[in-house]
């Protein structure tokens, strides 16, 4: 593997910023294929931290600055498949916030920055947002998932809320809506028609790119439930 | 020398305090003072996971140590104006000298009284139920009379309703207010129709934002003789929400109860930074929030619970510390996740709450049946067990306690990542007659002889 890829890996993996910046521009101006780069400098290092902070030996603000990083990197190396006509890296846009009335938002900061590092532009609207907010954001950002996340089983409701107001609005079939949080089940994913959910940080990629490759012009799917508890 | 600084003060630091973003807060503030306190104390690695249960109270001391340091270095973020709340050494010293060791809960016959404890103490810890378990309007009465009749269960929390009349609750919207006055006014009265009217009650849980927090000390509402119970966002962090409670309830004349669990693989890292951040922001809620009772609660991120090797060994060095070094009077949680009608629920909260008492804590809360995620899962019976096994197992020794969870951990460790949810309510308790089904009761009976056969002693209160 190249030496660049190797000291973005590195970087990424520090949380170093500036570094990972530089190297991914770096790695661009000495030709290096931009997928390539993404896949074994950043996603390498973001698996890696995955899988650290499951076995307690990474824990969340390392995982943040490993994304603010890959987060950076990552924009440079898009844009320059963008700039050469290509497609495939970039996952898709997802506005992500903590539902109104919460401010609990650590599980929402780890959602981010997995989704980040795999390719996801992912704007985050922070804590206690409005439904008002996401959809609005979600409008003006074009993008195809809304997560919304509470640790609060008295804003789940609002959840539910975010949903009606789209369905009233007649857009609901632009956003795919998942959930996350404490009290959020499958039940409730269920109940209110939301579209996706997955019990850990981890599933919540898989589901992302499972959510942006369906098609849903012949209507509402079923939601896609990933990581369900036992019952 | 200076004193506690007084509300004024604090609403004044927490607007005009240093300006520092909560990502920086986050991702750098909290993670690097943790380790710098972790490498001064000489404190990494010390989590020992074939002893869940610490035995060393010199290594409990220098954790208590690390945790006063964290505090005077860190303060709290007021997250509403990004502003750091700090707390110099002679201000925290006064406030721990002024913090109550002995409380009054509750009047009457059926009032507790809540004190200050160390390790292995044999004055017996609190146990209130429940905890914020959503309910339905239907089953929220009966479960929570249930609860009250339950002579084990010292302090009626009761779980959440979502919502009233059928109309769903939203924070910070006039129905939370609403729903807020009408529980509360319920609360007081299931309490007497269980024939416990001093009974003390915690209040109130539905309170998202401060609107629901209003009914608190109001008349025919929650008492000023129950805990008012505030909620932070993070266990270093503040709000505005946080501070309207807070300032209510010293209107009322009341008592805070504020609580925010430090997270293991959270900001501060490791289960030894976790301990040290829960035991930090125990100190500092009763300079910046006013805390009557309160602080020592901790969760493993990666579950939301705390009853894994990890979990339990971070709860008892943080109730170890707190309770030798203070007499503040702490409060800790066992976070269950299976659900009722399980055995792993009854094991669970055997382990758990077994290592909070016996570790110095003078209340807990609980249970947390199937992680608190799913409607009615919460049966009276789950509560009197945890409370039986609370009484009975504060006076024991630290090593017993150990040995019981070494015992009695293989039973659940193995699906904490996917627990067995149980049943509702419905299917594990009758409602109308306030008695388990048998088939609950039965599996109830079975664990109760074990743990009685190894040693607790549950019927010796």
């Amino acid at each position: 593997m190249s030496d660049l890829i190797n000291k973005l890996y590195e970087a990424v993996i520090e949380g170093e910023e500036d570094d990972a910046l530089e190297i991914a521009k770096a790695s661009i101006e000495a030709g290096l294929e931009p997928l390539k780069v993404i896949r074994g400098g950043i996603q390498a290092a973001m698996d890696l931290m995955g899988d650290q902070f499951e076995n307690g030996e990474a824990f969340l603000p390392e995982l943040m600055l490993a994304g603010d990083a890959a987060t950076l990197a990552m924009e440079v190396l898009l844009a320059k498949i963008k700039e050469d006509g290509g497609e495939g890296a970039d996952s898709g846009t997802v506005v992500i916030g903590v539902m109104a009335g919460d401010h609990h938002d650590i599980g929402k900061n780890l959602v981010r920055a997995i989704l980040s590092a795999n390719g996801f532009k992912v704007i985050d609207l922070g804590i206690d947002v409005g439904v008002r907010d996401f959809i609005e954001t979600a409008k003006r950002e074009n993008a195809k998932i809304i997560a919304c996340s509470t640790l609060i089983t008295t804003s789940l409701p609002y959840q539910k809320e975010l949903i009606e107001t789209l369905d009233a609005m007649k857009i609901r079939e632009k956003y795919q809506v998942i959930l996350g949080g404490g009290p959020v089940t499958p039940q409730w994913t269920n109940m209110i028609k939301a579209d996706g959910y997955s019990n850990t940080a981890s599933e919540c990629v898989e589901l992302c790119k499972q959510l942006v490759s369906r098609d849903l012009e012949g209507g509402a799917a079923d939601p896609i439930i990933i990581g369900a508890l036992n019952a | 020398m200076k004193q506690k600084p007084d509300l004024i003060e604090i609403l004044r630091r927490s607007r005009e305090g240093e300006y520092c973003s909560a990502h920086e807060w986050d991702v750098k503030r909290v993670p690097k003072a943790v380790k710098k306190m972790l490498k001064k104390y000489d404190l990494q690695n010390k989590l020992d996971k074939e002893n869940p249960v610490n035995m060393d109270m010199e290594l409990a001391d220098k954790f208590y140590q690390a945790g006063f340091d964290l505090a005077l270095e860190l303060g709290m973020l007021n997250e509403a104006r990004d502003r750091i709340v700090k707390i110099d050494e002679e201000e925290l010293i006064s406030t721990l000298h002024l913090a109550p060791a002995e409380v009054e809960l509750g009047f009457g016959h059926d009032k507790r009284i809540m004190k200050s404890r160390t390790p292995s103490d044999p004055y017996p810890m609190l146990f209130g139920s429940s905890l914020g378990i959503t309910m339905s309007e239907e089953a929220w009465p009966y479960i929570t009379e249930g609860i009250a009749r339950q002579p084990q269960v010292d302090i009626l929390e009761s779980g959440s309703l979502c919502s009233i009349n059928g109309l769903e609750a939203l924070p910070n919207d006039p129905s939370e207010t609403l729903l807020c006055y009408e529980q509360g006014r319920k609360h007081v009265a299931l309490r007497r129709q269980a024939g416990r009217e001093g009974m003390p009650g915690i209040g109130n849980i539905s309170a998202v934002t401060e609107f629901g927090q209003f009914c608190y000390g109001t008349r025919g509402n929650f008492y000023t003789t129950d805990l008012s119970l505030i909620l932070y966002p993070s266990e270093m962090k503040i709000n505005n929400q946080t501070m309207h409670k807070v300032v209510h309830t010293l209107a009322m004349g009341g008592m805070v109860f504020a609580g925010s669990p430090g997270m293991i693989g959270g900001m501060p890292g490791p289960p030894e930074g976790a301990v040290i951040s829960s035991i930090a922001a125990a100190l500092l809620q009763y300079a910046i929030l006013f805390s009557t009772v309160g602080g020592g609660e901790l969760y493993d991120i990666r579950y939301l619970s705390n009853v894994n090797r990890e979990g339990l060994w971070a709860l008892s060095v943080t109730h170890q510390a707190l309770s030798r070094n203070t007499h503040l009077c702490t409060h800790g949680i066992a976070n269950q996740v299976s659900g009722p009608g399980t055995k792993e629920l009854l094991y669970e909260t055997l382990v758990g709450v077994s290592v909070i008492a016996a570790s110095g804590a003078s209340f807990s809360t609980g249970p947390r049946s199937a992680g608190g995620k799913f409607n009615d899962y919460l049966s009276p019976l789950d509560c009197r067990w945890c409370a039986e096994v609370a009484h009975a197992a504060s006076g024991m020794d630290l090593k017993d306690v150990n040995a019981l969870v070494k015992e009695f951990l293989p039973e659940f460790e193995d699906n904490i990542k996917t627990p067995n949810i149980g049943k509702p309510v419905q299917e594990v308790w009758d409602l109308k007659n306030f008695k388990p089904l048998p088939e609950a009761e039965a599996v109830y009976n079975e664990v109760r002889s074990r743990a009685k056969a190894f040693g607790l002693p549950l019927d010796a209160i």
